[in-house]
């Protein structure tokens, strides 16, 4: 969580000063989320996200030296270039791609979870989305299907009450309830504190278990906070009411890890030099990435059709 | 007198404050449209509490309420950040808007308007830069126009407003910066009109959008004895064909130029409209326009892709024979939306 938390805030510089020259949406914040969930998977397992999907990737055992490859355009990134920032690919690990269309991730994923009942396999997937992504009629027609054709499919809505500046209240009426939606469906549902890993990751794993013996979907909503704007580094304190930056600090995942890990014996020199070594790791990647070749012109021609 | 030069995402608030005003059946629904929607709609919401609507992440339901609206008789003007998005509603505009009035065999208005913002922005790639012009281009019972400068934005929005179809309104995002002149009281421009900006008699220009604004750079690039006749080509659903072709029969040469893929471009099929009856045609027409593949992220190829002023300005000169230009320029005019004046 850490690791993902230091990486990403290294980017921010990045970005500032346009080497990052792709669209982003920081998870600063949410790593909780991403972290819970694939320690509850296993490596064959697949896993498919959104436009906010830096955290998914690595948590899923991305490499972030390629991932920051690709975020700055580089002939050797993850996407050859070619993606940028909401479009991490890595069949390597299993993560299937990530794609900033709000909502289509989950028929994909019902697809891709299809292909896994389809060819008796022992693995699931697993989809991120968000709250706005939850509002699009394709998710709904969607949790039919994989209801319908009981796929192994884990859906993980990351609930961080916003969809760009606009709040949940100003989108759902009083009295919405996604349980009872999706129960309806036929669809097991738990609910996490997003900004809790040991919530998360137990909830996670319970559900994963019960996709992959029972062959069917089930969903996990975690409640949790965006530290960041929705697509910038800047702050957008004016549109929040509930996640203030008080009440954001006291919730974030990794400083209540870190007075659990503090509680329990470990040293606070060794957290320090943990969080070193890591950073260390992060500006070397983002030097590597620096110093990449940018792709060939004639690059914009190759890779529309699949040799 | 002085002229008010304000910006193309200004006079779209600009015009669409005024139709709030004087259009109470007027609404404004998009996601993110009280926060601004680009800095189209900004303080709005404060003005007009009822009129103003934001919504859930919901392209295909919003915009079919949109359409439901307009049939019995409101006026809503929808919002979609991106075509991509719009496309979520791809029934409610291509087979319901379009079809309405006709398939009920007329006297079934559909006063729905459709601000659709596209094309290039840096850094956002195959699926967040797409223009998909020829799409709207092509589905018969949308009328679609494409605002290339402030005054055409606010005349053109107005009239949509007032039209008793569907109107898309394809506003190239590249352009929310751009500055000219734009009257403060309300007027229309007509929906289905080229506009002849620059009488010439050597060649036909034909662009829009924000290739419309590069034509005008490369016209500065290129030898005064070259005369050109530039036409803003403004609606490309229908297209003004008669305006093209008088044009063409005088000057007996034609160039069209597309920000986007060559292929199903609307410049080659104005070619192909000119070539089925090229009076006066002297010369194969040219089209100046993007490969025919997605637009990359990575900056180090999306350079490539967008045709440039120089691009432009080089397909005019290749037509006369002159010597073509070596011009490498600065990655700000390359990737950074523009903030040019108009003139
Ligand atoms: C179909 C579609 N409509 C609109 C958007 C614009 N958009 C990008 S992210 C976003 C908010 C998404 O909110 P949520 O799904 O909760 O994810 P979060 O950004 O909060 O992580 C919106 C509206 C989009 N990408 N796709």
């Amino acid at each position: 969580m850490l690791y993902l938390r230091v990486a990403e805030q290294e980017l921010v510089q990045l970005y500032l000063d346009k080497k990052l020259f792709s669209m982003v949406h920081f998870y600063v914040g949410q790593e909780a989320v991403a972290v819970g969930v694939c320690d509850a998977l296993k490596p064959e397992d697949k896993v498919m996200g959104n436009h906010r999907s830096h955290g998914h990737y690595l948590a899923k055992g991305g490499n972030f030296r390629r991932m920051v490859c690709e975020l700055l355009g580089r002939a050797n990134g993850l996407a050859r270039g070619k993606g940028g920032s909401m479009h991490m690919i890595d069949k390597s690990v299993n993560f299937i791609g990530s794609t900033p269309l709000l909502g289509s991730v989950v028929p994909l994923a019902t697809g891709v979870a299809f292909e896994q009942k389809y060819n008796k396999r022992d693995t699931i997937t697993t989809a991120f989305f968000g709250d706005g992504a939850s509002e699009e009629g394709v998710v709904y027609e969607s949790y039919n299907l994989a209801a319908l054709y009981q796929v192994p499919l884990l859906l993980i809505v990351e609930n961080n009450l916003f969809a760009i500046n606009s709040k949940l209240k100003d989108r759902r009426a009083p009295g919405h309830s996604l349980e009872k939606i999706v129960s309806g469906f036929g669809i097991e549902y738990r609910k996490a504190d997003g900004n809790d890993y040991k919530d998360v990751t137990t909830k996670a794993k319970e559900l994963a278990d019960f996709v992959r013996r029972e062959k069917r979907p089930a969903m996990l909503e975690c409640i949790t906070y965006r530290h960041m704007a929705h697509s910038t580094p800047l702050m957008d304190e004016k549109y929040r009411e509930v996640d203030t930056l008080e009440e954001r600090t006291k919730q974030d995942s990794i400083a209540k890890l870190k007075v659990e890990l503090l509680a329990g014996g470990t040293k606070e020199s060794e957290l320090a030099l943990m969080e070193a070594e890591l950073k260390k790791s992060v500006l070397a990647d983002i030097q590597f990435a620096l110093e990449s070749p940018f792709p060939p012109k004639e690059d914009i021609y190759t890779d529309m059709y699949a040799e | 007198m002085e002229q008010r030069i304000i910006k193309y995402a200004e006079a779209i608030k600009e015009a669409t404050k005024q139709i709030l005003e004087s259009d109470k059946s007027a609404f404004l629904m998009g996601l993110g449209v009280p926060q601004g929607a680009a800095g189209t709609a900004v303080g709005l919401k404060d003005l007009f509490p009822t009129q103003v609507l934001d919504t859930p992440t919901s392209e295909a339901a919003l915009t079919g309420m949109a359409v439901g609206a307009a049939i019995s008789g409101l006026h809503p003007m929808v919002y979609h950040e991106r075509v991509e998005f719009s496309l979520l509603a791809g029934d409610a505009i291509f087979t319901q808007a379009a079809k309405w009035n006709y398939m009920f065999g007329g006297d079934n208005p559909v006063p729905v308007v459709l601000r659709i913002a596209v094309g290039r922005q840096w850094g956002n790639g195959p699926q967040h830069s797409q223009a998909l012009y020829s799409l709207f281009g092509a589905v018969r019972g949308l009328k679609v126009v494409i605002p290339s400068t402030p005054h055409m934005m606010k005349g053109l929005l107005i009239s949509a407003v007032k039209d008793k179809n569907p109107v898309v309104i394809l506003e190239p995002r590249w352009l929310y910066q751009v500055k000219g002149h734009v009257p403060e009281e309300m007027y229309t421009e007509p929906l289905d009109k080229a506009r002849v900006v620059k009488e010439g008699k050597d060649v036909t220009v034909v662009a829009y959008g924000d290739a419309f604004v590069d034509t005008l750079a490369a016209l500065k690039l290129i030898p005064q004895d070259i005369s050109v006749e530039l036409i803003d080509l403004v609606s490309i659903n229908p297209i003004d064909y008669q305006t093209i072709a008088k044009s063409v029969e005088k000057t007996g040469r034609l160039l069209c130029v597309d920000s986007t893929n060559s292929a199903f471009s609307i410049g080659s099929e104005i070619i192909a409209k000119v070539a089925e009856n090229p009076v006066g045609l002297t010369q194969a027409p040219v089209s100046v326009a993007a490969p025919d593949v997605p637009v990359p992220t990575s900056p180090a190829l999306s350079e490539f892709w967008y045709p440039t002023k120089v691009d432009i300005a080089n397909g005019i000169l290749k037509m006369f024979g002159k010597p073509l230009l070596d011009i490498k320029l600065p990655f700000e005019e390359l990737h950074l939306a523009p903030t040019t004046t108009l003139e």
